[in-house]
């Protein structure tokens, strides 16, 4: 009998627990404060300051501030399993690698979604803050938050990977963050790179393809950049899971 | 139920374990032995296909556990070394957890199992605490509760009883013990006692091969080479020495210690499997001398155990 690539009932059970996990320790909320607190921050400066009503400025400073938090969300994944030697239990129970890293990845999801979904409330503000006639750009807003929901997905696909590296959450977290600063800081060197080599940063990178979800554009290619990169992280992972050299 | 066929794992380029050969019939509790390093738990990550064998395969139940895992794993229940646990979930929680993972689906059903194996592992009264406030006796009764809760027909478990208490030790393995009557179970240890308290065979292994392989009488009998039987008897010495001499089949008789109201004690060694004893019977009361004490000395399985594990 052909198996599939995962069990959903498995990966239910796993991304629940995982989610709950989160919320049993202090990390999560920690990590939601400090967001939450930058997040607010970065939308209260210009709209009181500069009179600017848009969450705009949350696309400028959000990605480098995701790059730190997502890392802290997900070092502990694979690699405390690792280290208190729950891994060989769940690797031996009737699931396949899939399962666990799908599992895994869907609890992070849901903790990830649910923070950025959380930043609705700044245009929600905002719409009952400004004159009606001026409004709220909904468009422009609503792609922030997809683009911000993207990249943290996809951090956290890299930071999933990281986290199977070694049991050193520590370790992990670092790697994790290099990987997110990379794809962060690959965009911004495209225009000092030379032809080709330009034009391949400026894809790699994050930045062009956040610019067009802020401006309410959701391109298939975005999409696609985002999803692609996840798979190959959450691929990764799963090949590295199955060496089974920790 | 259990199989192994020229099972071999390499790790770089030392072998872990070496063409290993065994197969385990359902229903038999066999205690894996081996000192440390001598490739117990990664011939039991082979077993569960936690590991990919080089060479060789394994099979519980008939199937190859390479070739289809899941369906395997689904009838295993596995201890792994150092029991890990989640230390953040309540008692109950890590079970149902461990079943839904298991399959267990129906929360009915799984309801039932969950009670039944916190019955059967003794449980009931730690109901309500995070397993990270568990003493280690509980925290293995519960791995071992979670490598059973889905009525699995295959246990391995590595090294179940390690860092326990004596008494705790005693509780772990009556349990194992009830749990013989319907299950195959094949548990590793470098506890000697406990291959004699609950195993009905035992399986030696030193640097990934095995050493010796049978009950543990019969495994001291081989390392043995000779049957030594110790007879006390009231009458007179060097009379009972002479004739026991002459009988057939001793290779030799030893004069123990005289022991007080005119006993004497002796050793005869005959053949390995030549069961002098009811000779040494009828030849002492043809002869009108009461027989004391008699019994087989056997090499202990600490003996065996340094014998075969150091030779090589």
């Amino acid at each position: 009998m052909r198996q599939s690539l995962f069990q959903s009932n498995a990966v239910k059970t796993l991304a629940l627990r995982g989610l709950r996990g989160y919320f049993e320790t202090p990390s999560a909320y920690v990590a939601l404060f400090v967001f939450y607190l930058l997040a607010g921050y970065l939308f209260a400066f210009p709209l009181f300051l500069l009179g600017q009503a848009s969450i705009k400025s949350l696309m400028d400073f959000a990605p480098l501030l995701l790059s730190f938090l997502i890392p802290a969300l997900t070092m502990g994944l694979i690699s405390e399993e690792i280290k208190s030697g729950t891994f060989e239990t769940l690797a031996t129970l009737p699931l396949q690698d899939w399962d666990i890293v799908l599992g895994k990845y869907l609890g992070f999801a849901g903790l990830a979604l649910t923070a950025v979904g959380g930043l609705l409330f700044f245009p929600l503000a905002l719409s009952a803050l400004v004159q009606p006639q001026s409004g709220v750009d909904w468009g422009e807003s609503l792609g922030i938050l997809a683009g911000l929901a993207w990249l943290s997905l996809m951090y956290g696909a890299a930071g999933l990977f990281a986290s199977s590296l070694t049991k050193n959450q520590i370790v992990a977290f670092v790697s994790s963050f290099m990987i997110s600063f990379f794809f962060f800081v690959c965009g911004k060197f495209a225009g000092l790179l030379p032809g080709p080599l330009g034009g391949l940063a400026e894809f790699v990178g994050v930045d062009s393809h956040l610019s067009n979800m802020a401006k309410g554009v959701l391109d298939t290619r975005d999409l696609l950049y985002f999803l692609s990169v996840i798979a190959a992280f959450l691929y990764l992972t799963v090949e590295r899971l199955q060496a089974r050299r920790f | 139920m259990i199989r192994a066929v020229s099972l071999t794992k390499k790790f770089d380029s030392r072998v872990a374990v070496d063409h290993l050969d065994f197969e385990i019939p359902r229903g038999q509790v066999v205690g894996f032995l081996g000192p440390n390093g001598a490739g117990k738990t990664t011939t039991m990550r082979l077993l569960t296909a936690y590991l990919p064998p080089d060479e060789g395969r394994a099979e519980l139940m008939g199937q190859d556990v390479s070739a289809d895992p899941l369906s395997v794993r689904q009838r295993l229940g596995y201890l792994p070394e150092n029991n890990p646990l989640y230390d953040d979930f309540e008692l109950t929680d890590s079970l149902h957890y461990v079943a839904k993972l298991r399959g267990l689906n129906d929360p009915k059903e799984r309801w039932e199992r969950v009670k039944l194996v916190l019955r059967a592992c003794g449980l009931k009264r730690e109901i309500g605490k995070k397993v990270g406030e568990l003493s280690k006796g509980y925290r293995q009764r519960l791995g071992l509760a979670q490598a059973i809760v889905h009525d699995p027909d295959v246990l391995i478990l590595d090294e179940p009883t390690s860092g326990l208490d004596p008494n705790q030790v005693q509780e772990v393995r009556s349990l194992i013990r009830e749990l013989r009557q319907e299950k195959t179970v094949l548990l590793s240890t470098h506890i000697l006692p406990e291959v004699t308290a609950t195993c009905d065979r035992v399986i030696i292994i030193n640097s990934g091969r095995i050493v010796a392989d049978g009950t543990p009488e019969q495994i001291s009998g081989d390392v043995q080479n000779k049957n030594r039987l110790y007879i006390e008897l009231k009458g007179p010495r060097e009379a009972i020495e002479t004739s026991f001499q002459g009988l057939e089949g001793a290779t030799s008789v030893r004069p123990e210690s005289q022991t007080g109201s005119g006993c004497s004690g002796f050793i005869i060694e005959s053949e390995a499997g030549r069961d002098l004893r009811e000779e040494v019977f009828n030849l002492a009361s043809l002869k009108r001398w009461p027989i004391m004490a008699m019994r087989q000395e056997k090499l202990s399985l600490e003996e065996v155990f340094r014998k075969l594990t150091q030779s090589q």
